[in-house]
């Protein structure tokens, strides 16, 4: 007899499995029918969803080469090409994907007519796009939203409001097409119903035994990624916030013995998402983490003059493209509302923009909340960047802490 | 001049400003409004790495902060830093940049931080009118730094200074693609320098004199007029009607980002078969892309002109336009007879480190061998750095 597992599988990954194949072929259809546009995670996708425009993520194809754990080989295909290795392993990751799809099972995108990035999460996207643009010949668009200190100011907002016009110019010339009030309205309705979904099935994770853990979320959270403005996201959001509130009901965890519950900061590593479930057998979860409840801005608005205004609040104030001071708050009201023990932050070397600061925001998060906290390094995708037994040896020292 | 002995000289000026009263606002990124800064009644000076410091970073950055601010962070742990009236970071150039100075200011409280905003599109008057609003809110926090409300004067003074000291140094710049004997080029990234260390009179009154020494070779060698039209050419960034033909000596360019042209100048000091007339052009950030900066118009609202005047710059990796900048390099490489180029990446940075295949391809494409030069600010690995550079001539004078 098979020993049971320290953690329970979901039902709604198989739905989830059936979207992200589907999303697979619609790309593919996309890119021979010309109207496929790779975007950047924080991009606003309801404008080009709402032009027929189809979009497709890079950072998600970057993740399943790191699941794949064929971070190396495919990252390596980009630094053939002259890219540092010390550069983010996503770009790295898509960079060589392009170069050599037929050597990339999964993790090569369909060829795109557009790149659209928007640099609310980082400085990194509009040079990896410019490298595509050189192999795709595919234009790209940045939609630029300049960091904020405090509040947005009037011509901070003047400006990516402009970029956003500039936006709906370039769909417009490069595919053909137009934004319409009826599907821009069907299709920010759409993209917000699937962040009040997902919001709520985040939540639901403050309840003791937490229904999610962190691998749990990192790979439930593709639809909202990836297919924001759709149908089958909507119903994918149902779906799963049914079985977790179905969980919640019966006291039935993620984990099968709860006892620490920590906050996860920064992007995992895809590479070893059991290092979630080997900590999940010492009764260690994961109910909130910074990377998944990045995506909570709903776009709101009755005609196209609202919805553009929408797009640029929402997508100006997203976590990353906040200071530091302003991840710490996230941090301690994550610990606060989650009635959380701990938290551990991997500093992500290919990513400074997440993670540049966690030494200071680490000590800042115990001071204000009482609670310990490790730093951990590695890399998402680039496994020959983390050092297992290092990164156990850490999370080791902190969980002794609880005992 | 060699780099450290230019941080030695920098520091002494610093000292001498300080101790005659008069404020120092240190800036990292170098297109900075100097003009905005003077007329606010202080000097605007490049906040420079030096390469004897210990690092003392580590329990405030990771080691994957780029070279140059973990350098400068270290250097503030140590206590090594001038004495500034405040520190200007740039936003939305890089991640790092953006980062650490949200960590400087935590760390060090007592510091005056002082963030400017850039647009990184290539938007046109959006992003003028965007920079020129991000001028003014600069202007307002130097206002309450220093109590010194914008002076209408001093601007248009600094915009005399500043635009002075840069067309003498486009000029040396042509110069010296011109006609390398009659200026080297340790002398020319000694005079900028000088004028990232403090953009005073005395350094303009150095770069005229110097420019009139040159000058007198140009004439008699009848180069006066093509040395003017490289310079307009560079400035407006269409060679089409310049063609600079070269006798047999190889003539090569560096390019790059957070590097100065001084820390150039010392590093080929000591390479074996790099001659006197040999670098005939950077095309680095702190070099050649601050020098060919536009005039600011002191005619109108004054935020506007300097906005208009940074973004009227030569554009770098850290913002949009991937492809005018390989054309403008080929173009470059191409117009100017240059047989080779020098690809200096900062560690850790991503904009150079992006951008390098992209310009190693560009240079392939016209025929023009290039070297990658891994680099940080201490020259960790110097010897290694000379032998490649040794090599690469030798490929060069072998082909």
């Amino acid at each position: 007899m098979s020993e049971e597992k320290p953690y329970r599988r979901l039902e709604s990954q198989d739905l989830l499995q059936q979207i992200a194949f589907r999303h697979g072929l619609e790309a593919m259809a996309a890119s021979e029918e010309g109207r496929l546009a790779w975007v950047t995670s924080g991009f606003p996708v309801e404008i080009p969803v709402a032009m027929d425009v189809f979009p497709t993520y890079p950072e998600q194809a970057g993740a399943i080469v790191g699941a794949s754990k064929i971070g190396p080989e495919v990252c390596g295909f980009a630094e053939d090409l002259g890219y540092s290795q010390e550069l983010c392993s996503y770009a790295r990751a898509s960079i060589g994907s392009t170069d050599r799809p037929d050597d990339t099972a999964m993790g090569a995108r369909p060829t795109p007519q557009a790149l659209l990035a928007c640099n609310n999460i980082c400085g990194t996207v509009l040079k990896w796009y410019d490298a595509i643009s050189e192999m795709t010949n595919a234009p790209v668009f940045l939609l630029d939203t300049p960091p904020l200190e405090r509040e947005q100011l009037p011509h901070h907002r003047a400006y990516v409001r402009r970029g956003v016009d500039r936006l709906v110019e370039f769909l417009a010339d490069t595919f053909n097409t137009k934004l319409e009030n009826e599907k821009a309205t069907k299709v920010a309705d759409l993209s917000s119903q699937a962040i009040r979904l997902w919001t709520k099935v985040l939540k639901a994770c403050a309840n003791k035994p937490s229904p999610l853990n962190c691998a749990d979320r990192f790979l439930t959270m593709a639809p909202v990624v990836s297919s924001r403005g759709m149908e089958h996201c909507v119903e994918f959001y149902e779906a799963l916030l049914a079985e977790v509130e179905e969980r919640v009901k019966g006291g039935v965890g993620a984990i099968r013995d709860e006892q620490t519950r920590l906050l996860w900061d920064n992007i995992p590593p895809w590479f070893t998402l059991r290092f979630f479930n080997q900590l999940a057998a010492r009764g260690v979860g994961f109910p909130a983490d910074t990377y998944t409840h990045a995506w909570s801005g709903a776009v709101e608005g009755s005609d196209i003059a609202s919805i553009l205004d929408g797009v640029v609040d929402v997508y100006s104030n997203v976590y990353l493209n906040k200071g530091l001071e302003a991840k710490v708050d996230k941090m301690c009201e994550l610990i606060k509302d989650y009635d959380l023990d701990g938290f551990v932050m991997f500093s992500v070397r290919s990513c400074k923009r997440y993670s540049l600061g966690q030494l200071v925001s680490k000590e800042m998060v115990t001071e204000r909340t009482g609670v310990p906290g490790v730093v951990i390094e590695g890399d998402m995708v680039d496994s020959r960047l983390f050092n297992e037994a290092q990164v156990q040896t850490r999370v080791d020292a902190l969980l002794e802490m609880f005992v | 001049m060699s780099y450290p002995i230019l941080i030695e000289q920098s520091n002494q000026i610093l000292r001498e400003l300080v101790d005659a009263g008069q404020p120092v606002l240190g800036y990292i990124y170098p297109h900075i409004p100097h003009e905005i800064v003077m007329a606010h009644g202080l000097t605007p000076s490049l906040v420079r790495t030096n390469p004897t410091t210990v690092g003392a970073y580590e329990d405030s950055l990771q080691t994957f902060s780029c070279s140059l601010t973990r350098n400068l962070f270290s250097q503030r742990v140590n206590g090594s830093f001038p004495l500034l009236a405040g520190i200007v970071f740039s936003s939305n150039t890089c991640d790092a940049l953006q980062n650490v100075a949200d960590v400087w200011r935590l760390r060090f409280p007592e510091d005056n931080v002082i963030r400017l905003t850039y647009p990184v599109g290539d938007s046109g008057n959006p992003a003028v009118q965007y920079l020129a609003l991000e001028i003014k809110a600069f202007s307002d926090a130097l206002e309450s730094l220093t109590g010194v409300a914008f002076q209408k004067d001093a601007f248009i003074e600094a915009a005399s200074i500043v635009g002075g000291i840069r067309r003498g140094l486009q000029l040396l710049y042509s110069a010296r693609l011109v006609n390398p004997s009659l200026i080297p080029y340790d002398t020319l990234s000694e005079l900028v320098g000088e004028f990232m260390t403090a953009p005073t009179k005395t350094v303009l009154t150095r770069i005229e004199k110097k420019w009139a020494e040159v000058l007198d070779g140009l004439k008699k060698e009848k180069q006066d007029g093509v040395v003017e039209k490289t310079r307009t050419a560079l400035l407006s960034q269409d060679m089409g009607g310049i063609n600079l033909t070269s006798d047999s000596a190889v003539r090569i360019a560096f390019i790059g980002g957070m590097v100065e042209p001084t820390t150039i100048a010392d590093l080929i000091n000591n390479v074996p078969g790099m001659k006197s007339n040999t670098v005939v052009l950077d095309v680095l950030t702190f070099g050649f892309r601050t020098v060919f900066t536009p005039p600011v118009e002191t005619e109108g609202d004054p935020f506007e002109g300097a906005a208009r005047s940074i973004l009227g710059a030569p554009s770098e990796p850290t913002q949009e336009g991937l492809s005018k900048r390989v054309k403008l390099l080929k173009d470059v490489l191409t117009h100017l007879s240059i047989g080779g180029l020098v690809v200096c990446e900062q560690s850790f940075c991503d904009p150079d480190e992006f951008e390098a295949p992209s310009t190693e391809r560009a240079a392939a494409e016209v025929g023009v061998p290039i070297v990658r030069l891994p680099i940080d600010p201490e020259l960790s690995d110097r010897a290694r750095l000379e032998g490649r550079l040794q090599t690469f001539l030798e490929t060069l004078d072998a082909s």
